[in-house]
């Protein structure tokens, strides 16, 4: 088992907003946790993408996690909600800035795309609203296979009883076509009390079909390999192979061990390192 | 509909039920009960009484205290002199203290000499010593269970083994955690060495006393263990109602390191049963660590949603008893 992490929560410019939720979260008893922006192009005009906030901007000092003596590790993660192919750049530099990369897929075709052809960590399942599409397995399997996980939040069912039906109608659609694999559950809060606890978590992964191991690992061991995959990223492009999926998982092992998962070149993490040398 | 599992059932739970009595010549209470040797709370329950009686109370009051070291890096525990005065004659236990075994790296030390580490996949990996998957990985194995016998050949010091695991806790994984530490009654000193060189405490198990009225009281003898456990858990947590006094002490603080010498527990019950009453019965509740490495005869434990295991002795008038064993879904059979 690994630890307990919940990889969306929403930025907010208010500081103290912010910090009273990620000081809740360690309290909760998450050692990591991942602060999202969101970013939504659209055709009209030209927007750019957020720059992550330095945490040391944002909070004083870091929470320690209840029941440990560690602080809370916190991660920045950009979701890019995409209504047509040309929203998702691959390979944009911008991208780099953070640790966790997810998208929101809108139609059929671009979940397709997804999940067989982008670069990316986490698909976000939607949770407000009716499935614009259906899960088919065959993308849902190429997904697995490449180590991308979807992701539910539940904090939208915490608000609206409508929003509660949307979100358990579509949850049990993607569980019953990823088989329980691969699939993450966050929050998504817009505020303190809509966190739960990680066991709490546990069992509302068990309303969304998934069985009480695949709900723990949902937000234990998944969270870690989602982490793992976004550090693997970064590796591949630094050495520039293109190798077969099980090679390249024995060659990079010696690397796992230094590095730590999910720093991508020129990101927040690497920054702050610097500047705190220095 | 969907092929889900049955949401109404709860994780597995196991619950072995024996009962006996202390003449019979073959009865096993002292071999089962010492199986479980991580406890941290034990819960009393005697009927019709207004204070505790004196031997109970001295027997709880006469409790070894036990040692909370701080960061204790866990290479210390193969130190020559601490396995040579204390491990070898098999009189000291440890336990890691506020680690979550489900999350981090747990360590357990038994007074059989044995070094139970259950790590994590990147602790493992590092550290480089052999050891088996946990029996409760799901999918993946994330979870990796190294268990050492010290008081073997292959693990004295200066052997292949020894240094093997040496050096990895030294060199590679450099594993540090806050450890409680007890000992048997009279071997104190076997651990003053090790407890010189870091910041350690002494501590002693808390005891505490309420008095419960208005308590109502199933048939104890007849009624199922599902129902008498049940009863028994909210007495304890304090659900009650109609006439019949009774008196629990209970020690409240979780997270106080008890090895329980439950043989002068029961022995001093069963003194207090001899005596006239109208309700002859005692019941001994003992809770085991929820976040130990080990559990019932030293195989492994587990936490899913909970970590229970501890075991309920009812004791009666006529020197015969109900032992009752529980665990979680993430544990081995009691015995």
């Amino acid at each position: 088992m690994a630890v307990f992490m919940d990889l969306n929560l929403p930025f907010s410019s208010d500081r103290s907003h912010l910090g009273s939720i990620i000081e809740t979260a360690a309290h909760l008893g998450f050692s990591t946790i991942a602060i999202n922006y969101v970013f939504e192009p659209t055709a009209k005009k030209k927007q750019e993408i957020p720059t992550p906030t330095p945490i040391s901007e944002l909070m004083d000092g870091l929470p320690v996690v209840q029941g440990r003596s560690r602080p809370v590790r916190v991660l920045n993660r950009l979701t890019v909600v995409i209504t047509d192919s040309s929203h998702f750049r691959p390979n944009a530099p911008e991208y780099r800035r953070f640790d966790l990369l997810a998208v929101q897929p809108t139609t059929e075709k671009l979940f397709h795309a997804a999940c067989m052809v982008y670069d990316i960590d986490i698909i976000c399942v939607p949770v407000t609203e009716k499935l614009p599409f259906f899960f088919k397995r065959a993308p849902i399997n190429g997904a697995i296979d490449r180590g991308v996980v979807f992701e539910v939040s539940y904090s939208a069912a915490i608000r609206d009883s409508t929003m509660r039906r949307y979100t358990i109608a579509n949850a049990v659609s993607l569980v019953e076509s990823c088989k329980g694999k691969n699939v993450i559950l966050s929050s998504a809060a817009e505020k303190a009390l809509e966190l739960r606890g990680p066991y709490d978590i546990t069992n509302l992964g068990l309303l969304f079909g998934l069985s009480d191991g695949d709900a723990k690992e949902a937000v234990s061991s998944t969270c870690r390999s989602v982490l793992l995959h976004a550090g693997e990223y970064y590796m591949l492009n630094s050495v520039a192979v293109i190798e077969h999926e099980r090679h390249r998982k024995q060659f990079f092992f010696f690397f796992f061990l230094d590095q730590k998962p999910g720093r991508r070149p020129g990101s927040r993490k690497a920054d702050e390192e610097l500047t705190s040398a220095n | 509909m969907l092929p889900t599992h049955d949401l109404d059932q709860t994780p597995r739970t196991l619950l072995v039920s024996e009962s006996s009595s202390f003449l019979d010549p073959k009865n096993r209470v002292s071999a089962q009960v010492e199986q479980l040797r991580f406890n941290h709370q034990v819960s009393v329950l005697l009927p019709e009484c207004s204070s505790a009686p004196s031997h109970l109370d001295s027997v709880l009051n006469s409790f070894s205290s036990f040692y909370l070291i701080r960061k204790l890096p866990v290479y210390e525990l193969l130190d020559r002199h601490f396995l040579e005065a204390a491990v070898y004659h098999g009189a000291v236990y440890g336990l890691s203290y506020r680690t979550r075994i489900d999350e981090d790296n747990s360590i357990a030390l038994t007074p059989n000499g044995h070094l139970t580490l259950s790590l994590d996949k990147d602790s493992f990996e590092l550290l480089g010593f052999e050891g088996k998957p946990s029996r409760f990985n799901h999918r993946t194995a994330t979870r990796f269970v190294v268990s050492v016998d010290l008081t073997d050949s292959s693990m004295a010091p200066g052997g292949r083994g020894y240094l093997r695991l040496l050096t990895g806790l030294t060199s590679r994984l450099q594993l540090q955690t806050d450890f409680l530490l007890s000992h048997h009654p009279g071997s104190g000193a076997s651990l003053q060495s090790l407890l010189s060189r870091y910041d350690w405490s002494e501590h002693r198990p808390e005891v505490s006393c309420r008095v419960l009225s208005d308590l109502s009281c199933p048939a104890l003898r007849s009624c199922d263990p599902h129902s008498l456990l049940e009863w028994l858990g909210a007495v304890d947590a304090g659900c009650h109602k109609i006439p019949s006094c009774h008196r629990s002490p209970v020690p409240t603080r979780r997270r106080r390191f008890v090895t329980v010498l439950t043989h002068l527990c029961s022995l001093s019950c069963r003194c207090y049963l001899e005596q006239p009453r109208l309700e002859s019965w005692v019941s001994m509740t003992v809770h085991g660590f929820v976040d130990s490495p080990v559990s019932w005869g030293d195989r492994e434990h587990g936490f899913l949603r909970g970590g229970e295991n501890f075991y309920t002795l009812m004791m009666f008038h006529d020197h015969t008893y109900q032992l009752h064993l529980a665990t979680g879904a993430h544990d081995a059979c009691p015995p």
